[in-house]
C-alpha cells in the first residue's frame, strides 16, 4: 500500500473541525483500549490535528507534522508503526517466522503458513477486517501492521493463501517519510 | 539503550533508519555494520563474534584513531585498517530496492533562461536541493528579493526545480552564493546557446 509513498501522493491536507476531530480520537480509542490514557499525548485537544488526504482513498492523522494513524475509506485507524513501536502493546499481535521476514519487508502479504508455522504465533481472538501488528520470530518490534483477511481460527484451518494484508512495514514509503509538511 | 517505562524508545539504525534488529533485512547490511557494532553489539553476537576475530576491523581502527595506539604494532594495524578505510568509500553506491545502483547526482546548480513572447522570460533555477535548499523556501527568497512570481516546479525527468519570473541572470550568482554559504560558487552554471558555462 505505502510501497511507493512520497508526498507528491498528498491531494489535500486540511485541519479538521472540532467534531470531526472528536469522532477521529472516539473512533481511535474505541479501536484500540491501551492508548485511552496516552491519547490526550498523542492528540492533544490544543494543538491542530490535520487529516491528509491521499491518493487511494487514503487518510492520515497528522498531528505537529508527525504522521500518527492512518485509514482507508471508512476502514478502521491504524498506527504507524514509529508510533506503534512506542506503545508496542496497543494492539493485538501475529507473529511470522523467521523465513518470512524478508518477503514482508520487501511489501507482500502475509500468507497463512508463515504464521502457523513453528516459528509463527496467532493470537486467536481475532476476527478477520483487523488491523493487527505483525512481529517476527526472534525480533522484539513489530515490522509490519496489516488487516487480516481471514480469522485467526480460519488461519490455521485454512492454512493456505493470504492471511493478513500488509498495510505498512518498515521501510516503505510511509515509513520513510518522518515528517510531514 | 535506555527504555522509558511509557512510551517505549526503540533503538533506530543511524544508517538505514530501520529498528536496529531488522538492519539484516534492509537494503544493505554492510553499510550498517559499523553502526552496529558501535550502537548495539547486542544484537548480533555472530557480527561481534567475527569482528573480533578478524583484529583489523572498524571497532579497534575507531579505538586506535581515539588514541590508544601506542606502539609500533598498533601503528602497523592503523596503517592497515586505513588503507582498508581508504577502499571503503568507492563503494559508496546506493542501491535502490531490486538491486538498482543510483548513480550520485553531481551537486551543481544550473541556471537557465527561457525567452518566453520574445520580450519576456523564465529564469529557470535547478539543482539546488542537491545542496540541501529548501526549493519552497529558495522560491520564496528569490521572489522577495526580485519581487517578481518565483514557484517550484516539476521539471523534465521529475526534478523539482525553480522558476522566476524575468531575467534575473546577473544578480542570482550573487544572491545565491550569499544566501547559501554552503553553494559554491564555481559549482554554478549558466546555460548560454546550448552550451554550460561556469558563472563566475
Amino acid at each position: 500500500m505505502f510501497r511507493k509513498f512520497s508526498s507528491d501522493d498528498v491531494s489535500a491536507q486540511n485541519q479538521v473541525k472540532a467534531s470531526v476531530q472528536r469522532k477521529i480520537r472516539q473512533s481511535i480509542a474505541d479501536e484500540y483500549p491501551g492508548l485511552e490514557l496516552v491519547l490526550e499525548d498523542l492528540l492533544p485537544k490544543k494543538s491542530p490535528l490535520i487529516v491528509v488526504k491521499c491518493q487511494n482513498h487514503l487518510n492520515l492523522v497528522v498531528v505537529n507534522n508527525l504522521p500518527l494513524f492512518f485509514n482507508i475509506r471508512d476502514g478502521p485507524y491504524m498506527p504507524t508503526l514509529r508510533l506503534l513501536h512506542q506503545y508496542p502493546n496497543v494492539m493485538k499481535k501475529f507473529q511470522v517466522d523467521r523465513g518470512a521476514i524478508k518477503f514482508v519487508l520487501a511489501g507482500a502479504n502475509i500468507m497463512c503458513p508463515g504464521l502457523t508455522s513453528p516459528g509463527g504465533a496467532l493470537d486467536e481472538q481475532v476476527l478477520e477486517e483487523k488491523p493487527v501488528a505483525i512481529m517476527a520470530e526472534g525480533k522484539q518490534h513489530a515490522l509490519a501492521i496489516g488487516f487480516t483477511k481471514l480469522s485467526a481460527k480460519n488461519i490455521k484451518a485454512i492454512n493456505k493463501g493470504i492471511g493478513v494484508d500488509n498495510m505498512h512495514y518498515l521501510n516503505d514509503g510511509l515509513w520513510k517519510m518522518q515528517k510531514l509538511e | 539503550m535506555s527504555e522509558k517505562p511509557q512510551p517505549e524508545r526503540v533503538l533506530y539504525c543511524a544508517v538505514c533508519s530501520l529498528p536496529a534488529e531488522y538492519c539484516e533485512f534492509g537494503a544493505d547490511f554492510e553499510a550498517c555494520k559499523p553502526w552496529i557494532l558501535q550502537n548495539a553489539p547486542e544484537l548480533y553476537p555472530d557480527l561481534v563474534r567475527e569482528a573480533n576475530k578478524k583484529n583489523v576491523d572498524k571497532v579497534s581502527n575507531k579505538l586506535e584513531s581515539v588514541g590508544i595506539s601506542s606502539s609500533r604494532n598498533n601503528a602497523k594495524l592503523t596503517a592497515e585498517a586505513s588503507s582498508a578505510g581508504a577502499s571503503e568509500p568507492k563503494q559508496e553506491v546506493k542501491r535502490l530496492p531490486g538491486g538498482k545502483i543510483k548513480k550520485k547526482l553531481k551537486q551543481e546548480v544550473v541556471i537557465e533562461k527561457i525567452v518566453r513572447n520574445k520580450r519576456k522570460c523564465v529564469t529557470v533555477v535547478k539543482g539546488l536541493d542537491l545542496f540541501g535548499v529548501k526549493l519552497s523556501d529558495a522560491s520564496k527568497k528569490l521572489g522577495k528579493k526580485f519581487a517578481t512570481g518565483a514557484s517550484v516546479v516539476k521539471g523534465p525527468t521529475d526534478k523539482e526545480q525553480i522558476d522566476v519570473q524575468g531575467d534575473i541572470f546577473y544578480d542570482i550568482v550573487e544572491f545565491i552564493t550569499n544566501t547559501w554559504p554552503d553553494v559554491p560558487g564555481n559549482a554554478i552554471y549558466f546555460i548560454e546557446d546550448g552550451r554550460k558555462v561556469v558563472a563566475v
